[in-house]
């Protein structure tokens, strides 16, 4: 009597060609959503902003609908104040989140995972909360107005319907991921990189700028790109918090489409938005690559 | 001249736990002093305490008379090279040398001059435009040695720089910075917890042992003539054996022997190359093992109430599993209360 030859263990990724009908099934509900819900509209919405009826009523290229939108002031001042407000939460949030980034990560004890709770606490209200409670608070008449006003102070000119608005709200909104993100790099910053640095010299703030910040490039261009990509095509906060002129785009695109009645704009002003979102995307990749290939 | 003064150092960490106890040291001038003892013996801690990456709880530490004890680590005369190397992975070789001397504002060209002596020195020569993540570990750990040694520090810290090597490589660079220490004659301070390392490299050794000295001295000493039963047994390989002592004569098992001290409780201490074999029928150990290492044999030993010990002999062979000995010790030293008593 012989011994059975003990069975072959299982791969971990079996290559058996009979198997790959499954994983492709697997996947092809997501696939078949993203398609569907994402790249379909995206496709429809330039295809129909670009083939177009003339006059005549025959269907041609037509890029008339970008020309008016690139030649009226009004569209122009608020493709400008999406992308102010956008630039000024991207500098805001990099000057706030990063500080208390470094801190959380060099520092120990209780008082920084209060302060890591409280800056991830933004992430769990929801904008409309934020928003009304952002009124309350600094709108006009609102608390800091009684507090101010009871120690007899003149009020504060309140940010509230001022491009301010938005941008107070939209970085208040972006300090839990964006602190989350820059977290995560900085614990790729070994202590004893920075106490090298600290042995031949460096100070505190040349141990940032030569070992920390390059060492963190990755993370901050990933937590600046998510935020911008929010931002620049945020509603909620912009459209409660933000100047009825000029707006930014997210309200813009819904006035124009619900309250103007003008579809074929709308679409125009989000297949620009579109492009800028996808532009910032190309740059983000771009950069990570060459990060990664340096 | 480069002289480091260590007096009456301690540091006492949140808990509280008494990382190191009252330390005292002094380094002189292109000594190679090593800081050896288990984990959690204090010396990494004591190490940083140099290098001003912790404060000290109360001391004073002085580098050619002048207090540095309060002095942050950029602002001290010290190098350190890190277990782990710890180089900067956005800058190539180079780089990482150049930056501390660009900090200092040195012209382009002396930068230049001195890195490349250095990267001479440590054997990279050539290397500077490599990356440190293209380098293998032992050429890693030349360039972090390299990037402490391009300042001219007058103390350059080990702390653990081999740890992370295969033994292989750990031994040829051993040789290399042993080397290159005493060609500069850099008063350096280097922690270990390999004994290899310390009895290899060191001038002097320094056993330490929850914060505290144990014993200084030079390593042969350390090795001959431990202080205290922790030196006996962390250093080499000893066999300690607890017994008593009464009359002169001290007795374990079926084991005695002849030791002039006070009657009382004692640690014998015996090394394995100084305990000679005898076979016996009526012996008083048993031989539980026999390792053949070639060049050598070690035999296992048992006394009969489960005290092991352990003999090098130059004929293995001459022993099997089972078979009863008596013990010959050719030198030994005796303990008591944490002191040596007795010495032969």
């Amino acid at each position: 009597m012989t011994d059975a030859a003990p069975a072959a263990p299982r791969p971990l990724i079996d290559s058996n060609d009979s198997r790959r009908p499954t994983g492709l099934l697997l996947v092809a509900i997501p696939v078949f959503l993203v398609g569907w819900l994402v790249i379909w509209p995206i496709i429809n919405a330039i295809v129909r902003t670009l083939w177009r009826p003339d006059e005549s009523g025959a269907i041609g290229f037509n890029l008339d609908s970008y020309v008016f939108f690139f030649s009226d002031q009004y569209s122009i001042n608020n493709l400008t104040i999406t992308l102010w407000t956008t630039l000024m939460c991207a500098i805001l949030l990099l000057v706030i989140c990063l500080p208390i980034s470094l801190y959380l990560r060099f520092s120990a004890g209780r008082l920084p995972a209060y302060v890591q709770a409280m800056a991830i606490f933004p992430m769990f209200v929801p904008s409309i909360i934020l928003a009304y409670a952002f009124i309350r608070v600094l709108g006009p008449n609102g608390m800091v107005d009684i507090l101010l006003n009871s120690v007899g102070l003149p009020k504060i000119r309140t940010p509230y319907l001022t491009p301010w608005g938005p941008v107070i709200g939209l970085v208040w909104d972006n300090i839990p991921l964006t602190v989350l993100i820059l977290l995560s790099g900085l614990g790729n910053v070994a202590n004893q990189a920075i106490e090298a640095a600290r042995d031949v010299g460096a100070n505190r703030l040349q141990v940032f700028w030569h070992i920390i910040l390059p060492r963190i490039s990755n993370s901050v261009l990933v937590a600046i790109s998510f935020a911008v990509l929010g931002i620049f095509s945020s509603f909620t906060l912009p459209y409660l918090l933000g100047p009825a002129s000029p707006e930014m785009m997210g309200p813009f695109m819904n006035r124009t489409f619900r309250e103007v009645n003008d579809p074929l704009n709308a679409i125009t002003q989000a297949v620009i938005t579109f492009c800028f979102c996808i532009a910032f995307g190309l740059f983000y990749v771009r950069s990570v690559a060459r990060n990664q290939g340096k | 001249m480069s002289v480091l003064k260590i007096t009456d150092v301690s540091k006492i960490f949140a808990g509280p736990t008494v990382a190191v106890d009252n330390f005292s040291l002094e380094v002189g001038d292109g000594e190679l002093v090593c800081l050896l003892g288990p984990s959690g013996s204090g010396k990494s801690t004591l190490l940083r305490m140099v290098g001003g990456f912790e404060r000290p709880t109360s001391g004073l530490m002085t580098i050619d008379g002048d207090d540095i004890t309060q002095l942050p680590p950029e602002r001290r005369p010290t190098g350190m090279v890190f277990q782990s190397h710890a180089l900067w992975t956005h800058m190539n070789v180079f780089k990482n040398l150049a930056f501390g001397l660009k900090l200092r504002g040195l012209p382009k060209e002396q930068i230049t001059e001195k890195v490349e002596a250095v990267l001479e020195l440590v054997g990279l020569a050539g290397y500077g435009t490599r990356g440190v993540n293209q380098l293998s570990g032992g050429q890693q750990q030349r360039v972090a040695l390299a990037r402490s040694l391009v300042l001219e520090p007058k103390i350059l810290l080990l702390d653990e720089p081999f740890a992370s090597l295969d033994q292989h490589l750990r031994e040829r660079l051993r040789e290399e910075v042993r080397d290159i220490q005493q060609r500069l004659k850099i008063t350096t301070l280097f922690v270990t917890h390999g004994q290899d390392e310390a009895l290899a490299m060191a001038d002097r050794i320094v056993v330490m042992r929850d914060g505290r000295t144990e014993q200084i001295d030079r390593p042969d000493v350390v090795y001959r003539e431990p202080q205290t039963p922790f030196v006996a047994g962390f250093i080499g390989t000893m066999n300690l054996i607890e017994g008593e002592v009464s009359k002169g004569r001290f007795a374990r098992a079926d084991f005695r022997i002849d030791i002039p001290i006070p009657d009382g409780p004692a640690t014998l201490a015996i090394r394995p190359e100084a305990l000679d074999l005898e076979a016996a029928e009526a012996g008083v150990a048993q031989v539980h093992r026999v390792t053949d290492y070639g060049t050598h044999g070690l035999v296992d030993l048992d006394l009969g109430d489960g005290t092991r010990l352990k003999a090098m002999v130059a004929h293995p062979d001459l022993f099997s599993e089972g078979q009863k000995v008596n013990l010959k010790p050719q030198a030994m030293a005796a303990y008591r209360d944490n002191a040596r008593v007795y010495r032969s």
